[in-house]
Parts: C-alpha cells; sequence; structure tokens
C-alpha cells in the first residue's frame, strides 16, 4: 500500500478551508487519496494512504479502515457512530465536522480527502485532540444550572410557548463536539476567547427561567474573552452539524450584557 | 519485563468507572453524602460524558408522575415485562426512586423535559405499559440528561481520569475485599494502580460481540468481565435484547447497526422482504407493531429463508405515510439516514435486528453493593432491576436512580473505612502481564477475529437459539478466544495505541460472549429477550429461575437459583382493589398508537 510522507504543515492546514463540498459522484471500483495529519503536541506531518471506496462509507469508516487494514498505529477517537457524543469530529478536507455522520461523497473531491485533528484544541496524537480547554471555557461561561429548588419539590410548570423557553429550547440541542470552536476564527486568533458553544450554552442558561446564576452569568460573558469578541463572521452556524446557530445566541448576550451594563445598580 | 517499573500508583476513597448516567449521578451523590475531605475521582474509557449509552437514549424516562399513575402500576408493568424474572425489591425501588431522580433532574441538575402547552410535564405512551409515563427531551432525551450531569460534575471538584481504560479489579491478599482499580492511561499508555476505599463499577454493559449492534463503539464489556474474572456472580446473562429496526449500511461501515427509532413501527411504517411482501402478519396479527422480541424474530426468519434485501436484512418503508409528513415527524431520524446516504421519507431503507441493550449483569443488593467489600455495580453492569426484557424508558431510569443510591451508599460506608487496602501484588503484576501478552505474538490486527465473533454470536447465541446451535458456538468462541492469545500487537509505541485497545476489547467480548452462552444453554424455556427453539414454552412462572454464571478456578460454573417473589406473586397484583388494568387505550388503535421507546 502506497504510504509516503508529503510536506511538514501544522495541524491547522487551510488550504482546503474554503473548498465547497463534493459532487456527490461515487465510482466504487476507485480508490479515495487520503491525506491524514500525524504527529503530537510538537508537530507533525500529512501520510498519505489509498482506501477503498465504498457506497456507504463515512469519513470515520475511512479513518477506522486505515488503522485496521494498512497502519495499526494511527490514533483518533470515537464513541457512539451516531451524531450523539460529538467525540469523533475532525478537520476534513479543511472544515470541521462530525466523521461519523459524514458521508464521504459530500465531501470527496477528485476522490481527494485531508483530515487533520479538530483545530484550535491541542493534538494529543494524530487525529486526537483534547478537548479540555473547550470544556474549561465552557465552565468559564458559567455553563451550570444554578437551581432554587430541590428533588422534594415538584417538577415546574412553564409553558414551551413562553418566549424565554423558546430562546433556550431553540440552543439547547448541542452536543458540545467542538465543530463550532474549530470553525471560528476569533478562538484561532485569541485564546482567551470563550467561543460558540460555551456562550451558546449560556445564552440558554439566562432565558431558564429556573436559573438563579444570571449576575455570575452576566459577568462571565462580559469580560475580556467575552461575547462582545464575536465578529458575527457565523462559521459557527454555517457549520453546525445541528443546525444550531451559536451566532445568534451569542447577539442575544451582546444585547442583555449592554443592557444590563447601562441599568443603573449593575 | 520491567513492570513494576512502568507503573505509576496513585490513591483514592472513592473511585467511579464510567460517565454515563450512573458513574455522574454517584460522583454527584458521593459528594453530598460522604464526609468533608472525601477524595473522589472518576475515570472514564473515553472523555467525560461522552463515553456510554444513556447519552444515546431517544425515547424517555419512566417515570410515574403522570395523571392516575403510581409507583404500584410502574412496578407491576416492570415486574410483567420483566416476564416475572425481576428482583423484586430492586425493581420497586427503581420505580419508586425514579420519581424523586426525575424531579431532581428538573430541578438540582437543570435538565428541561418538554412539557405540554400548559407547563405540565408530558408523559409519552410506551408498549408494554399501562399509563402514559415516559417524559422526554424531544427524541434526545439522554444527550439532555448528561450534558446537565456533566455539567455539574464539571464544576465539582472531582478528579477526573479521561481516557483510562480499567483492566483490573485488584483484590486484597485474602480476596476479602477490593483494593484498588488497574488502568492503562490511553494516551501514554502507562500502567496506573488507583487505591481505594470503595469503587463502583458503571462502565455500562452494550451487547457489542454481535455483528449488528447498538451500542457506542467504546463499550466491549470491559467491566463484566472484570467482575467475571475477581469471582463475582453474573446472573441474567443470557438475557440479550435485540431492537428490531438497526440501520443496515452493509459491511464496512459503523453506521449499521444503529436504532432507527421504534416510533417509526409506531406511526405506521411497513415492513417488506426482499421481494417487497409486507411479512409481519405472517406472523404476528399486530403486524409491525407486535413487540420488540416478536418484531425481531419476525425479520430473522424472512433472513434466515433468504427473504431479504441486497445487504442481508429488510426494508423498512415510510413514504405511503406522505413524504412531508414524515420529514416533519421523523426529522431527526430523517436527517440521520440522509447524512448516511439513505432517503427515509421517500425510498425504502434497510434494516437489520440489532443487538441493543444486556439485562444480566452483576448480582447486586439494593444497595448496589456486591458480594465483595468496597465494590459497589450500578447500570446496565449490574443484573436484576429488568429481569428477562426491559421496557423502553427503565433503561435510563435504571442508570440514574442506582447512580444515585451508589453514591449516597459509598458516602455512608466509606465512613466506617479507615484506611486503604493494600492489593495482591501478584493479582497486579498477572494482570499487567496478561494486558501486555499482544506484544509478545507476531503482528496481525484482530480485527477479523471480531467479525468472527460477531458472526458466531449472532448466528449461534443470537435471537432465535437451540442446543445444537449454543454448542456449536461455544466452539467457536473458544476458537477464536484461543487464537486471539496467538495475535500479536506491537507494544513499541503505547501511546493512543487503538490497535492494543482493539485487542484488549475483543478479549473481554470473548469472556463475555462464552458466558452469554452458557447462561442461554442453562436456560430450557423462552422468556422475554431469550428464546429457545428446542424450549418455546416461558415455563412454569411460579418456580421462575434465573441463571448464575461464576468463574471458579478458571471454569464457568453455571447454576441456576429461583426468583423470590418478595413482593407479589404470579398472577397477583399490588395495584389496589378496583383499579383498571391499564389507563391506556388498547393497542391495536389506529396510527400514532403507543409504542415502545427506542431505548
Amino acid at each position: 500500500m502506497l504510504r509516503k510522507l508529503i510536506d511538514s504543515v501544522g495541524p491547522q492546514f487551510e488550504a482546503f478551508k474554503s473548498q465547497d463540498e463534493g459532487l456527490g459522484v461515487t465510482e466504487t471500483d476507485k480508490n479515495i487519496d487520503v491525506s491524514v495529519w500525524r504527529g503530537g503536541p510538537d508537530g507533525g506531518s500529512f501520510q498519505r494512504f489509498e482506501v477503498p471506496k465504498q457506497d456507504n462509507q463515512t469519513i470515520l469508516d475511512v479513518v477506522a479502515w486505515i488503522q485496521q487494514n494498512d497502519d495499526p498505529t494511527l490514533s483518533y477517537r470515537f464513541a457512539c457512530r451516531v451524531g450523539m457524543c460529538g467525540s469523533c469530529a475532525m478537520m476534513v478536507n479543511g472544515n470541521p465536522r462530525w466523521t461519523c455522520r459524514t458521508h464521504v461523497n459530500k465531501v470527496l473531491k477528485n476522490d481527494r480527502l485531508e483530515i487533520a485533528p479538530l483545530r484550535n484544541l491541542p493534538v494529543i496524537k494524530d487525529l486526537a485532540a483534547d478537548m479540555d480547554p473547550f470544556f474549561d471555557k465552557w465552565r468559564e461561561a458559567g455553563g451550570v444550572f444554578h437551581p432554587t429548588k430541590s428533588r422534594n419539590d415538584p417538577v415546574e410548570e412553564i409553558s414551551p410557548l413562553e418566549e424565554e423557553r423558546q430562546n433556550a429550547n431553540a440552543g439547547i440541542e448541542c452536543i458540545n463536539c467542538g465543530v463550532c470552536y474549530a470553525a471560528c476564527d476569533v478562538v484561532a486568533g485569541n485564546p482567551d476567547y470563550l467561543g460558540p458553544a460555551a456562550l451558546n450554552r449560556a445564552w440558554t442558561l439566562l432565558n431558564d427561567t429556573r436559573d438563579c446564576g444570571s449576575q455570575s452569568i452576566l459577568a462571565a460573558v462580559s469580560r475580556g474573552g467575552g461575547c462582545h469578541n464575536c465578529h458575527s463572521m457565523g462559521n459557527c452556524a454555517h457549520l453546525c452539524p445541528n443546525e444550531l446557530s451559536p451566532m445568534t445566541s451569542i447577539a442575544g448576550l451582546k444585547r442583555v450584557t449592554a443592557l444590563s451594563f447601562l441599568r443603573p445598580g449593575n | 519485563m520491567p513492570l513494576k517499573a512502568d507503573i505509576d500508583r496513585h490513591d483514592t476513597d472513592i473511585l467511579i468507572l464510567g460517565t454515563g448516567g450512573a458513574g455522574l449521578f454517584a460522583a454527584l451523590h458521593a459528594q453530598t453524602s460522604a464526609p468533608a475531605g472525601t477524595k473522589i475521582t472518576i475515570a472514564v474509557k473515553g472523555l467525560i460524558g461522552k463515553c456510554g449509552c444513556t447519552r444515546m437514549v431517544q425515547g424517555g424516562y419512566n417515570v410515574a408522575l403522570g395523571p392516575g399513575d403510581s409507583v404500584e402500576r410502574h412496578f407491576m408493568d416492570t415486574i410483567v415485562g420483566g416476564k416475572w424474572l425481576p428482583n423484586q425489591d430492586m425493581a420497586w425501588r427503581l420505580c419508586e426512586q425514579a420519581v424523586i431522580r426525575v424531579q431532581e433532574l428538573e430541578n438540582e441538575i437543570g435538565c428541561y423535559f418538554d412539557r405540554k402547552d400548559d407547563g405540565t410535564l408530558d408523559h409519552k405512551a410506551f408498549a408494554g405499559q399501562t399509563a402514559d409515563r415516559t417524559v422526554h427531551k424531544g427524541d434526545l432525551t439522554g444527550i439532555e440528561i448528561i450534558n446537565r450531569l456533566m455539567e455539574q460534575v464539571l464544576a465539582r471538584p472531582v478528579e477526573k481520569l479521561q481516557e483510562h481504560r480499567a483492566i483490573a479489579l485488584i483484590p486484597t491478599k485474602d480476596r476479602s475485599a477490593v483494593a484498588g482499580v488497574l488502568f492503562v492511561d490511553m494516551r501514554t499508555g502507562q500502567f496506573r494502580f488507583v487505591r481505594t476505599k470503595t469503587v463502583l463499577m458503571a462502565t455500562g454493559g452494550g451487547p457489542t460481540m454481535y455483528k449488528y449492534h447498538t451500542p457506542s463503539g467504546d463499550k466491549t464489556m470491559d467491566g463484566l468481565a472484570m467482575a467475571l474474572r475477581i469471582g463475582l456472580p453474573l446472573r441474567d446473562m443470557e438475557m440479550v435484547q435485540f431492537h428490531p429496526t438497526g440501520l443496515l449500511g452493509g459491511e464496512g461501515t459503523k453506521m449499521t447497526g444503529t436504532v432507527l427509532e421504534e416510533g417509526l413501527r409506531g406511526a405506521g411504517g411497513h415492513l417488506l422482504n426482499g421481494s417487497e411482501h409486507r411479512f409481519m402478519f405472517d406472523y404476528d396479527d399486530k403486524g409491525e407493531r407486535a413487540t420488540r422480541d416478536v418484531v425481531s424474530r419476525g425479520i430473522y426468519s424472512e433472513m434466515r429463508k433468504n427473504n431479504s434485501s441486497p445487504n442481508g436484512g429488510v426494508f423498512i418503508s415510510m413514504s405511503h405515510l406522505g413524504v412531508e409528513n414524515v420529514r416533519q415527524d421523523f426529522s431527526g431520524m430523517v436527517k440521520r439516514c440522509a447524512d448516511c446516504g439513505f432517503d427515509l421519507a421517500g425510498s425504502k431503507v434497510e434494516v437489520v435486528p440489532t443487538a441493543h441493550y444486556m439485562m444480566g449483569g452483576v448480582v447486586v443488593d439494593p444497595d448496589t453493593r456486591t458480594a465483595m467489600e468496597g465494590l459497589y455495580v450500578a447500570g446496565e453492569d449490574a443484573g436484576g432491576a429488568h429481569g428477562s426484557n426491559r421496557l423502553g424508558g427503565n433503561g435510563v431510569a435504571n442508570s440514574t436512580v442506582y447512580g444515585g443510591v451508589a453514591g449516597d451508599t459509598m458516602g455512608l460506608d466509606v465512613r466506617k473505612m479507615t484506611t486503604l487496602r493494600d492489593p495482591d501484588e501478584e493479582v497486579l503484576t498477572a494482570e499487567m502481564v496478561r494486558a501486555e501478552h499482544p506484544f509478545s505474538r507476531p503482528e496481525s490486527h484482530p480485527q477479523h477475529l471480531r467479525t468472527k465473533l460477531q458472526d458466531a454470536m449472532w448466528n449461534d447465541v443470537g435471537i432465535v437459539r437451540g442446543e445444537t446451535g449454543l454448542k456449536k458456538g461455544i466452539t467457536q468462541i473458544q476458537e477464536i478466544s484461543d487464537e486471539l492469545m496467538e495475535t500479536g500487537v506491537a507494544g513499541d509505541n503505547l501511546a493512543f495505541n487503538l490497535s492494543w485497545h482493539d485487542w484488549l476489547n475483543l478479549r473481554s467480548l470473548c469472556d463475555i460472549s462464552e458466558v452469554i452462552a452458557k447462561a442461554a444453554l442453562a436456560r430450557e424455556n423462552s422468556r422475554g429477550a431469550h428464546y429457545r427453539e428446542d424450549f418455546p414454552d416461558q415455563g412454569d412462572l411460579d418456580t421462575s429461575y434465573f441463571t448464575i454464571v461464576q468463574n471458579e478456578g478458571d471454569m464457568l460454573n453455571v447454576s441456576r437459583e429461583p426468583v423470590e417473589f418478595s413482593i407479589v406473586r404470579p398472577g397477583e397484583t399490588v395495584l389496589p382493589e378496583g383499579e383498571p388494568e391499564t389507563l391506556v387505550e388498547a393497542p391495536s388503535g389506529p396510527p400514532g398508537q403507543p409504542q415502545e421507546a427506542a431505548q
């Protein structure tokens, strides 16, 4: 099997960044020419593999095929394989994607794929990124429910038609896969920026009428790395596999933090 | 081999294995029940909150909070659904505590389950249940539960060991208690022994030794294999639940086996065989709406008669319900299929029954204690609550209820344990040697053996069983197991070495596959998930027994124990006199009638 090293470049590889999606054509007798980033925290390079094409094949299947049939030393991470856990996101032809739910036909161009670890996060090895900074920011943005009631109280009656609940529901189905965080150019430029997912969670909490942590959340999202860093470029909303719009949530935070700044006593 | 030099040693007070519903709840409860200064550590094979199957729950959570419902009714449904095999004290505790746990999830953890427009909780009806009982968050209930629990755990001073694979429970020299757990730090490949006063095993079962399976890829029976090796009894291990409609995309893709939700059949979806015949009415007058086990057996029969689709399953067809309606009502499933290249709303999609859940597990008491001091088990690793069949919606209830119970219990018990116990160093060394075994054999990827095992389990220890097949299955498992021991992995770089972990995964799967097959051979009747062609009757309910498999001197001993009807006997009920048998309409109604949960 062909396996040769190509030029040494970092995982934050940009060449394919603006490339659009593939043509959706399958020719199963062909091989896919796959460049896979290999390395660790100190850098690495792309390595090429040839993988047989199949009718039903996701990017995760391609990565697993390489590890199980060609190079057993390849490292990557996955768990649920069906778009619920958010463990397997990687850069695929320059864009962050869930690999388990991305069909090869959707992204393949000229029978080529380039797969790298998620951008904006430290690499552990090969395609596995360290997601701790992502979750640290989730926490820094106040991302935890602040209760006022206990398990001995009945479940509160809250109509799903209330405006605040609708705001919360619009952003709540985030699976913390890190795709938006990797897509965000502000995160790339400012390592202190909390990022789209953490701010989206803060917005859902502010709209949860049961949560009593509003003041601390507002303080957390207003400070240096907070919501006002967002330039509304919209990569987060464009690439979110769950079709959420963190950008809209961040716009909500900007509005509310501006109001609370103007309000006397705050 | 310089083993001892390569091991890191670490101490804690309460150690939790797994970050599904059971593990995360245990961490939260232990934090409040244990005395100040108690160190709590949570370890997981992948990332916190991302591993395991609670996160994959679609359908919802059974809790007796709906109109007219009661704990007694939930309990009776659980016992009847489990075909009188459940441990009744465990089933009672499950139903009783589910009420508290859902209120805790809502009021303290921050979950928001779907409401009716008037603001009250929405309760879905699922098949096999006599009341509208299942609370949910759309069809992504597990994500809401795990995300909120994960946030609470991340916000607390709990020590986290991520990508730490537990490989052995290490006893004390006299074998009376557990001393700690041996891990591989997967990121570096280093062994780490964590000494602890108490351990909760909440790694989740997950029958991934079948050709078609639903659970998360990280689940490979490591917990039950460790429990078996340390000598703990496992019960009900023949009881493997199959979900009728797993996606079938061919052999080369991990999407094969993942669940297409039960609601598709409930809404009126058709199952068609390879010649487009709607076959389920040939097996049951409820057609596609028969229960999970019946539909799974119907599909399997068509497959055995070669009436199958191109990839060897059958088709589910929805388009007669209106393409736009299907898109709207099942948007999540339609999108999932579309991402994988299939058009669920407008075309036929291939499906196949898929192994879903282990009802069996370690024998525990209703406080999650095991026969070994210091060791607790909760969630899918524990047996007893479901008997021979788990109701949809009782899985997440079980893991969250008993995870919390385990946290409470460990927090109390740890007060009596003043010192850490020393491990049996010989066992510790032997377990490291065991894990390093593949480094001494010629290199070859074990994937082909996993495929072989999955075929053997599917064909001979699967949906329909018989003595001849089971015996053949046991022989095959033993051959694959022997071949694995001659299959090697390169040991020169152990950091994030997935091929090593593939080997270890298969080791655990072989061990537990043998247990399942031997338990299935011992049960000479057909109950719940277990169907014997040669013993198709359910047997006498009054003399119901459950199977026990235990490892003694490297031999598997299989025995039967009588079910103790501690609360209710077959033919009796705990419902008050005059209570109607069911609060839901007869299940032969029009499309949209009650269905089982997808999880």
